[in-house]
């Protein structure tokens, strides 16, 4: 009895875990990684690259995939322009203001990453479609229609990529020091110097990183647009749904050509997003030595 | 005047946080406000600054007044506690901030950056960024950056709360040559006592969001006016004696007055503070050179450098009440504080245990009276309460309070009674807690015979009949609260009176009380008819004047309303229409025996008022005079 009441050598087991087990955990991750994302990776830059490079260029710039590329990239450009300061907007009202529903709009921020891409094509459609109330509206009085046109793309992107811009600015904006802002009204600044010159410099780069990301996410975004854009080449079909396009009709090499541009694309807004993090971790200031 | 204050109150979610204060601040002056957290001190600054708009009363700078401007338009210097400084800018932007806004050419903008850098003695770190630089050198950057725009007052809030010792020495050093070389009028906030010694011209206490006194530190020192500045700037032995003339008697000994001009209490109560080093040790009853106290016992000793404290315990004096420092209860002696030099100690060493004569070389009479509270509890429902409520009041007015627990349970007594301290909690003057098994208004009686007190607050329900209260009355010469509602701040209370009576005393307690809690009044006349002649209607209307006088000396807002017809039924619907959560009576006559009785329109009034709390106030010419209720 006394002996066990002293306690039990077996769970004095603290200290470094043994070696095998960190080698063990280390392989896991890293074969994982491999099987799920290198390879893959690897095999569509193969696959495109296999009648070589003069090939793939060649794929890349046929006029339709070359107009589904441009036409992804200005509709994502517009995107991120808007997303960017509406994004920020919310964020700010969000963080320093009280209204009725805050809490409830706070969280339907999130919703869009839930919701199956396919429905917010359906919702943009049933919305704007050119039989409905609005889309027929505006196709009267400007002659402009949202469905199977550009604008759709970017409204369908808008959606889909609401959430990243505010849930990166926000956190930033919950901790700045109002003490700065009070200051600044104390030597005369009004409500916009302020906003310009002591609120929006530490939220560039979170804003940056945001507006990326958002990028980076409507380069692929197929569910949505296949739905609200239709499938027109040289008007509104984009490079995602070209690519599903060209698997369907069976050229691969088109298909890999393009899915390369694409991951290519991808990536070096993803290393872009990576490095203005770390910037951003690096210059919040420090406490005082 | 380059600030000037007028009757500014600010309340945060019903909790009154600056308590209709007024203060005027002179040209070039160093005014140091002080107080503990959660005074309202920085509350103050926020609303010079326009940074928290006040409810009431106005702001004026150099005699124009900004109370309606906003931050941007006020032209003043505000260095925060956390330095603020702008950390995206470099120290150089940082200062010229306020002055690119102001749009002042660059070259000009240079040569004044420069000029302020070398004011507060940081040439070439212009360029730094301000995380590259020490607390202290931030703090000078937020000096030199509130200073750009020359403005008309500076406001300084904590600026070295957040720095260590030595370099908080050396800053406060600067920030006062700064200050007067530039003459421009400023005020700190601070909780550190020394700092406010060391900076102010003039110092004033704040608590609870009222400005307790307003004084050169010397004066706040050796001639404190309340007992709350006394306690709170350094260390104060008071005592309660009696005046005879121009000398106060203590016990058998009699000291002359110096000083005073003071208003002392009617019945002749006067507190006396002095301080440790006022005191002088010897051997002897002779060989003091001054008024002796007593013959004492050393108990504690401790030495702080220049000087050796000594704390004494002297033999009770009959009719003499010691007040601070606090005796432990049950204990009949009084211990006394005492300082003395080097020099001093060397003639005549001491040593724990050792006995002493002991001389008071001077003292200074307080001139406001402190007031003095017994918050019963048994308890039970009703008593949460008089705890919750008596606790409140006693904080706001610095009251000192008896804690009376009842009951003859002592398990129960001691969990109950931990937990009203509890609920109190800190920010009291002093509390003594007692405990008696007797019935309660046995137990009330006891306390009362050992520790008179201003006033006694019992919890009450409207389920419960007015006998506690009627015996309460009945033992002493105290005012009473019947505690309602524990949740009552008492911002509107509604004063009863009657024409004829004279009433004053009634509303000046209710004066005293009210003004501590920032709460407005409203005097009711109930008469039973309409006045028919010229004469009663004047006579009303003179007799309500002078209420709402005594009323506002105190600074209690006060309206008048006149209503006829049967008291009860009036004075009840008046509470309703008002939304009142405390209504103020006065004591009915006593019977030939002595015996109260609360039958009858205070009774009535109590039953149909709802989650009202009852004042009854007692007035010392009572004798004299006829009271319907």
């Amino acid at each position: 009895m006394n002996t066990l009441l002293a306690g039990n050598p077996k769970t004095k087991t603290t200290g470094t875990p043994l070696p095998w087990g960190r080698w063990g955990l280390r392989s896991v991750a890293i074969s994982y990684l491999i099987v799920m994302l290198v390879i893959p990776l690897l095999v569509i830059l193969q696959d495109g690259m296999r009648e070589g490079l003069v090939e793939l260029w060649r794929q890349v710039t046929l006029p339709i995939a070359w107009h589904a590329l441009k036409l992804t990239l200005w509709t994502s450009a517009m995107m991120v322009v808007l997303n960017t300061i509406m994004g920020t907007l919310t964020a700010f009202v969000l963080v320093r203001y009280e209204f009725p529903g805050k809490t409830i709009l706070n969280a339907i921020i999130d919703l869009p990453l839930a919701i199956p891409t396919l429905v917010t094509g359906v919702m943009l459609v049933v919305l704007f479609g050119p039989q409905e109330a609005i889309g027929s509206w505006l196709k009267e009085q400007f002659d402009t229609s949202i469905i199977f046109a550009p604008p759709g793309i970017i409204m369908a992107l808008l959606f889909l990529t609401f959430p990243f811009v505010v849930r990166s600015v926000q956190p930033v904006l919950l901790e700045l020091d109002l003490a700065q802002e009070r200051a600044a009204a104390t030597l005369g600044a009004g409500g916009w110097t302020i906003f310009w010159r002591i609120i929006l410099p530490p939220l560039t780069l979170p804003i940056l990183t945001g507006a990326l990301l958002s990028f980076a996410r409507a380069i692929g975004e197929f569910g949505s647009i296949v739905i609200v854009a239709g499938n027109i080449p040289l008007v509104s079909q984009t490079a995602a749904v070209y690519v599903f396009g060209e698997v369907e009709s069976e050229n691969r090499l088109g298909a890999s050509a393009v899915s390369i541009a694409m991951v290519a694309i991808a990536f070096s807004l993803m290393m872009a997003a990576n490095y203005l993090r770390k910037l951003s971790k690096k210059g919040s200031p420090e406490e005082i030595e | 005047m380059s600030i000037v204050l007028e009757g500014v109150s600010k309340r945060y979610e019903q909790q009154i946080v600056v308590n209709n204060l007024s203060l005027e601040i002179k040209d070039g002056e160093f005014f140091v406000l002080l107080g503990s957290s959660g005074s309202g001190k920085t509350t103050v600054l926020n609303i010079i600054a326009g940074l928290v708009s006040a409810e009431g009363g106005r702001v004026l700078l150099h005699g124009r007044d900004v109370t309606n401007l906003p931050t941007q338009a006020r032209k003043v210097g505000f260095v925060f506690q956390n330095y603020a400084l702008f950390e995206y800018m470099t120290v150089a932007e940082n200062i010229e901030f306020g002055l690119q806004v102001q749009k002042v050419p660059k070259k000009e903008r240079q040569l004044k950056r420069d000029e302020l850098l070398e004011l507060v003695g940081l040439v070439g770190l212009g360029d730094r960024m301000p995380r590259q630089l020490s607390g202290g050198q931030q703090q000078r950057v937020a000096l030199a950056r509130a200073l750009a725009l020359e403005p008309d007052v500076l406001l300084l809030d904590e600026p070295l709360g957040a720095l260590d010792a030595k370099i908080r020495g050396e800053l406060r050093r600067s920030l006062k040559a700064i200050q007067k070389q530039l003459g421009v009028a400023a005020i700190l906030v601070t909780h550190d006592q020394e700092e406010a010694f060391d900076l102010a011209d003039r110092i004033g206490v704040m608590s609870y969001g009222r400005l307790v006194e307003v004084g050169s530190p010397r004066d706040l020192y050796h001639r404190p006016q309340t007992e709350f500045v006394a306690s709170f700037l350094g260390t104060a032995n008071i005592l309660v004696g009696q005046t005879e003339g121009k000398q106060i008697q203590i016990g058998p000994h009699r000291f002359e007055l110096a000083n005073e001009a003071a208003r002392f209490s009617p019945d002749g109560r006067v507190q006396v503070v002095f301080r440790p080093e006022d005191l002088v040790l010897a051997s002897s009853k002779t060989s003091l050179d001054c008024a002796p106290l007593g013959e004492g016992v050393v108990t504690n000793m401790g030495f702080n450098g220049p000087s050796e404290r000594i704390r004494l315990e002297l033999p009770a004096i009959p009719g003499v009440r010691a007040i601070a420092p606090v005796v432990p209860f049950g204990k009949q002696n009084m211990v006394i504080e005492s300082s003395r030099t080097a020099e001093q100690a060397a003639s005549l060493p001491l040593s724990v245990g050792e006995k002493a004569w002991v001389g008071i070389r001077r003292l200074h009479a307080l001139s406001h009276p402190g007031m003095s509270f017994l918050v019963v509890t048994d308890g039970s429902l009703r008593s949460q309460s008089a705890i919750s409520l008596g606790g409140y009041l006693a904080r706001m007015a610095h009251a000192r309070t008896v804690l009376l627990g009842v009951g003859d349970d002592e398990n129960l007594l001691d969990a109950f009674l931990q937990d009203a301290r509890k609920q109190i909690g800190s920010g009291m003057a002093s509390i003594e807690v007692r405990t008696d098994r007797a019935p309660t208004r046995f137990a009330i009686a006891r306390s009362i015979e050992q520790r008179p007190v201003d006033l006694v607050i019992v919890g009450w329900r409207p389920v419960e009949g007015m006998g506690l209260a009627e015996q309460t009355l009945q033992v002493g010469d105290h005012h009473l609260l019947l505690a309602a509602h524990p949740g009552a701040r008492f911002e509107k209370a509604l004063v009863c009176v009657a024409s004829g009576e004279p009433g004053k005393d009634d509303v000046m307690f209710a004066g005293r009380l009210l003004r501590h809690l920032g709460a407005s009044a409203t005097l009711l006349n109930v008469s039973s008819s309409a006045p028919n002649t010229e004469y009663q209607h004047q006579q009303i209307e003179r007799f309500m004047a002078g209420g709402v006088h005594s009323l506002e000396m105190f600074g209690v807002p006060t309206q008048i309303k006149l209503r006829n017809g049967n008291p009860q039924t009036e004075i009840v619907q008046e509470i309703k229409e008002g939304e009142f959560d405390l209504v103020v009576m006065g004591a009915p006559l006593p019977n030939k025996d002595g015996r109260f009785s609360l039958g009858g329109v205070i009774e009535g009034v109590m039953k149909d008022a709802g989650n009202c709390s009852l004042l009854i106030v007692r007035s010392h010419y009572h004798k004299n005079t006829i009271n319907y209720y």
